[in-house]
C-alpha cells in the first residue's frame, strides 16, 4: 500500500502502534489554561472555597482536603454537569488535542458529546477502574481516548496501559479459566505494565483496544484529569452510538453532499 | 407550566430494542433535569413504518410546550415524512425533544443538525461491524 504520510506522521504513527500511547507538550497552552480555569471556577464555587493565593496546581492537588471520599462521586458529577454547560469546553478540548489525531486519527471526526472527569483522591479506593480494555466494554476499535492531566501525574497518582507486545499474553490468560477477575488478570499482568508519567501542559493518546485502569493513589496529591473519545465519523459505531454518544464536529463539505445525494430516478 | 407528552416505541429501530418503561424513565429523567411538566406518553403504533402517533401528537400539541421522544431515532425514516413533521412543529413554535440524545429542535439549525446526524447513522448504519470483526475474535 502507498503510505504517503510525511516522515515526522510515519514516525510518530509507529511510536503510537509501538508503545499502544504517546504523550506530547501542547501547543496550544492558552486553550489548556483556559479550560483549566473552567474546572477550577466550578470546584472553588461548588465548595463554596475562596480563592487564596494557592495556584492552580495546589488547589487541585489539594482537593482531598477539601471533599471527604463518600462525597466524591456527587462532587464529581456535579462538576462534569457545569462544565459541559459550557459550549466552548470541547472546542477547547479538541483545539489541544488536533495536532496529534491529525496525525493518528484522521481530520473527520466525531467527538464524545460529554467530556469526563476523573478525580483519584489519596487512599481512596472509590473509584478505580479495574483492568480493561474499553472494546471489551462494547467500544469501537475505531475510536481513540485523549486523555488531558490537570496536575501532573506519576506512579499511582496515574493510570497503566499493557504495551501491545505484551497483549498475545492477555490472550492467553482469558483462555485459563484460574483467571476469572479482572484482579487475577491485573495481578498476573502487574509487572509487564506501564505507568504514565505526564505531566500539566501534555497530553495523552491512548490505544484504548488495550487493556488499562488504575490503581488507589498511593501518592499525597489528588490526582484531576479529562477524558474524552474520538473516532472517524464513517467508521463503524458499537455500543457508543452516534448521536447519543459521538458528535460529528469536523463534517467535511463532501461528505455533507454525499450524506444528502440521491441517485435520479428513471422511469 | 411547561406541559410535555412523551413519546416512546414498541418496536426496535435501527435494530435497538428498549423496554417501554425503560424509555419512560429516561424521558422523565430528561423531564426532571430541564424543568418540564411530563404528561404521560403516547406509543407508536408497532406496525413497521408506522408515524400514527407522533402525527396525531404533533395534531394536537397546540396546548402543549413540546413533545419529548425517547430517541431522536424514533422519528420517521422517511425523510419527506420526517421533515414535514419537524416543520409543522417549528410552524406551531413548539419543541420537540430527544430523551436519550439531550438535543432538541426549535429552529432550522437544530432541525438542520438532526437530519444530519440521522444521515450519518444510515450510513454508518450499513458497515457490519460484526462481519469486520467475525474472523478476528
Amino acid at each position: 500500500m502507498s503510505n504517503f504520510l510525511s516522515d515526522y506522521e510515519v514516525k510518530i504513527s509507529r511510536q503510537f502502534e509501538d508503545k499502544g500511547f504517546l504523550i506530547k507538550d501542547i501547543e496550544d497552552l492558552h486553550s489548556l489554561n483556559k479550560l483549566r480555569d473552567v474546572l477550577i471556577k466550578n470546584h472553588l464555587k461548588i465548595n463554596k472555597i475562596k480563592k487564596n493565593t494557592s495556584t492552580n496546581e495546589e488547589i487541585l492537588n489539594s482537593t482531598h482536603k477539601k471533599i471527604r471520599p463518600n462525597n466524591l462521586n456527587q462532587f464529581r458529577l456535579n462538576i462534569i454537569n457545569e462544565i459541559n454547560k459550557n459550549k466552548d469546553i470541547r472546542v477547547l478540548y479538541y483545539k489541544i488535542s488536533k495536532p496529534i489525531l491529525d496525525i493518528i486519527l484522521g481530520n473527520e471526526l466525531s467527538m464524545q458529546s460529554r467530556i469526563n472527569l476523573s478525580i483519584q483522591l489519596p487512599m481512596d479506593n472509590s473509584s478505580l477502574l479495574p483492568v480493561h480494555s474499553d472494546v471489551w466494554s462494547g467500544d469501537s476499535p475505531f475510536e481513540t481516548v485523549v486523555w488531558l492531566p490537570l496536575v501532573d501525574c506519576y506512579k499511582t497518582k496515574s493510570m497503566f496501559i499493557l504495551p501491545p507486545k505484551k497483549y498475545n499474553k492477555i490472550k492467553k490468560i482469558f483462555l485459563e479459566k484460574k483467571f476469572n477477575s479482572s484482579d487475577k488478570i491485573f495481578k498476573k499482568i502487574k509487572k509487564d505494565l506501564i505507568w504514565i508519567d505526564i505531566k500539566f501542559g501534555q497530553v495523552l493518546i491512548f490505544n484504548q483496544c488495550l487493556p488499562h485502569g488504575n490503581v488507589v493513589n498511593k501518592e499525597n496529591q489528588t490526582r484531576w484529569s479529562l477524558n474524552c473519545r474520538f473516532k472517524s465519523i464513517f467508521s463503524p459505531y458499537r455500543d457508543k452510538k452516534i448521536g447519543e454518544f459521538f458528535e460529528p464536529i469536523t463534517l467535511r463539505k463532501i461528505s455533507e453532499l454525499a450524506i444528502n445525494y440521491s441517485l435520479p430516478k428513471l422511469k | 407550566m411547561k406541559n410535555v407528552r412523551g413519546y416512546n416505541f414498541s418496536r426496535p429501530f435501527f435494530g435497538e430494542r428498549v423496554p417501554q418503561h425503560v424509555q419512560n424513565i429516561v424521558i422523565k429523567d430528561f423531564c426532571n433535569k430541564n424543568k418540564l411538566n411530563f404528561l404521560l406518553s403516547a406509543t407508536e403504533y408497532s406496525m413497521k413504518e408506522s408515524s400514527h402517533i407522533i402525527n396525531e401528537l404533533v395534531n394536537d400539541i397546540d396546548n402543549l410546550f413540546g413533545i419529548v421522544a425517547y430517541s431522536l431515532f424514533q422519528l420517521p425514516s422517511d425523510k419527506k415524512i420526517r421533515k414535514k413533521i419537524l416543520n409543522k412543529i417549528l410552524i406551531k413554535r413548539k419543541i420537540i425533544f430527544f430523551a436519550c440524545e439531550n438535543l432538541q429542535v426549535s429552529n432550522r439549525i437544530e432541525m438542520s443538525k438532526i437530519e444530519t446526524l440521522w444521515n450519518i447513522k444510515e450510513v454508518s448504519e450499513r458497515i457490519n461491524y460484526d462481519r469486520i470483526y467475525k474472523n478476528k475474535i
